[in-house]
């Protein structure tokens, strides 16, 4: 049976999205990431106009999100003052996401937009996996320590200090705002939640106790996709809530096998994989930059 | 806005009953079409009779469908520093976001290429209003006809009319699931030895229904609440997967 997106103006097979959502759930609950960085990409390549699938996205991540950070929560493993901290960046740079989105949709520089922000992103941060997860493989067949943590950085120099208790942390709210707001910009032009850059950051910046990382930024994305979503909604009228829907019932189902799947396989292994496929992805579309297109013009429709 | 067809239509409507008693009646299968969630795509049946129709000379029949007209931004690619960027664009105003022509013979075999012009009949002669434009439009129009025969939006039927009789014709126009909503204008031309000897203009209307049109409606209406009713949606599902998934464990 075909459904008709009434945002996106077009039928889609309801299993076609159904299956697509649930192949991304999948993939996050194998991985423990959002799958937006998948899912916004692969909803373009179905022929979803890219703002509507930049925005749905956005609300897809919301309720995966709200799966996972349930659970953390129920373990305590979730530092809500550190969330709302990350979160008040977050929604700053929803905004000016959003603004920026619109202004370059404006001037048709959108696609090139979004394309290259998955390139430069996607290609550095599946480099690093990929960089740190073959040395980890590498070391555990050595069995050489791991490098230790640096116990000092320049980060504790900064002004207006707080004291996190669940992250055992007395640090300035400088470094997690700015990295709130720069994940809010991301969740805005690419649809992503941005859990691949938080979780490395929390770890390796702010030295987040690992315990309380995920949980924590499920937090913090749950509370920017979901105003990023409205603001979507309100600015560029690009939410679809169809398609919403049954790429969120996908995704729900898929996430819950992609959890038990992921629990055979080992972390580095998993974080090699993820690395492999967030380079693919990144590939693909500098491809699409790079190479020539088959028609070199675009048309855009203005409604009168 | 007055389109040059149309005027050009009510010039000739004005004339043609003194030259000629031949007529052209037509109706369609359907006044109006509902998109609704299981909305696929249809086809309009656009039927009609000639009437009083004379042995000498010969008579063709031209269906031309528009949808309402849109204002459409194209953009060029160009080659910069190693990757293909939007670089040049053109607007071009009032183009129809549909256009298909249906006729019993190719358009050139019915009329000269003055006449088609003049009618806007055919692809190379669907034009916008007016191109706003550095330099050259025509490769602007001509990617905007492309793309949209691509989504099969933009057509032309050479041999869509099938006389069933002398007198009695019919066409069948599609109607794909992407077509924009609006008031649509389905016009039967009666060419009669390369000139028009009759024409008539029908509205057809074009609308999302149902469930569709309130969502729609809902986005553009009140896109904070839509925004808001989403995100609940959005944590309502999360959340009972989360409560469904706990109990199996």
């Amino acid at each position: 049976m075909e459904i008709y997106l009434p945002i996106a103006e077009m039928s889609v097979h309801w299993l076609i999205v159904l299956g697509l959502g649930g192949a991304i759930g999948f993939l996050s609950g194998l991985f423990g990431v959002g799958g937006g960085f998948l899912l916004t990409p692969l909803l373009i390549f179905y022929g979803v106009p890219a703002e509507v699938a930049v925005a749905t996205t956005a609300s897809h991540i919301t309720a995966s999100s709200i799966s996972g950070a349930l659970a953390q929560w129920r373990r305590r493993a979730l530092d809500l003052k550190m969330g709302a901290v990350m979160a008040a960046g977050g929604l700053g740079g929803s905004v000016f996401g959003v603004w920026l989105f619109t202004v370059m949709r404006r001037v048709g520089q959108m696609d090139l937009l979004v394309s290259a922000s998955y390139v430069i992103l996607l290609g550095t941060v599946g480099g690093l996996m990929l960089s740190e997860s073959l040395a980890a493989l590498r070391r555990s067949r050595g069995g050489a320590p791991p490098p230790r943590r640096a116990p000092h950085t320049w980060m504790h120099g900064l002004p207006f200090k707080m004291r996190f208790r669940e992250s055992r942390l007395y640090i300035s709210v400088i470094p997690p705002i700015v990295i709130g707001i720069f994940v809010g910009i991301l969740s805005a032009i690419m649809g992503v939640g941005g859990g691949f850059v938080i979780v490395p950051a929390m770890i390796y910046l702010l030295r987040m106790p690992t315990n309380v990382v995920m949980g924590t930024s499920l937090f913090q994305i749950i509370i920017v996709t979901a105003a990023t979503t409205i603001l979507q909604a309100t600015t560029n009228y690009s939410v679809d809530i169809m398609l919403a829907l049954f790429l969120i019932l996908g995704g729900v189902i898929g996430a819950q096998f992609g959890v038990r799947a992921g629990e055979r396989l080992r972390g580095e292994q998993l974080r090699l994989l993820l690395a492999l496929l967030v380079l693919a992805v990144a590939l693909r579309l500098l491809v699409g930059l790079v190479l020539k297109p088959d028609d070199l013009y675009t048309v855009t429709t203005v409604a009168r | 806005m007055k389109r040059p067809a149309a005027i050009a239509l009510s010039l000739c409507l004005s004339v043609a009953p003194a030259m000629a008693t031949e007529d052209v009646v037509a109706g369609l299968s359907q006044d109006s079409v509902q998109i609704q969630s299981n909305y696929t795509g249809t086809d309009i049946v656009v039927f009609g009779a000639i009437e009083h129709l004379e042995d000498t000379g010969s008579n063709d029949i031209v269906v031309v469908v528009r949808g309402p007209d849109a204002d459409m931004t194209v953009r060029q690619k160009q080659w910069v520093a190693g990757i293909w960027i939007n670089r040049d664009q053109a607007k071009l105003l009032a183009m129809p976001s549909y256009y298909f022509i249906a006729s019993t013979r190719p358009l050139d075999k019915i009329a000269s290429s003055f006449t088609l012009e003049r009618y806007a009949m055919g692809l190379n002669n669907v034009e916008p209003a007016r191109a706003i434009s550095h330099h050259d439009p025509e490769p602007f129009r001509q990617a905007v006809v492309r793309h949209k025969q691509d989504d099969g939006l933009y057509g032309e039927m050479p041999a869509g009319v099938e006389l069933q009789s002398p007198t009695l014709f019919r066409a069948r126009i599609p109607v794909p699931a992407t077509v924009p909503r609006g008031t649509y204008d389905v016009e039967v031309y009666l060419f009669r030895d390369g000139t028009v000897i009759s024409a008539q203009s029908t509205p057809l209307f074009i609308d999302q229904a149902g469930l569709e049109l309130r969502l729609y409606n809902f986005a553009h209406k009140k896109p904070f609440s839509y925004g808001v009713v989403t995100v609940l949606m959005a944590s309502f599902l999360g959340w009972l997967s989360s409560v469904f998934f706990r109990r199996n464990e």
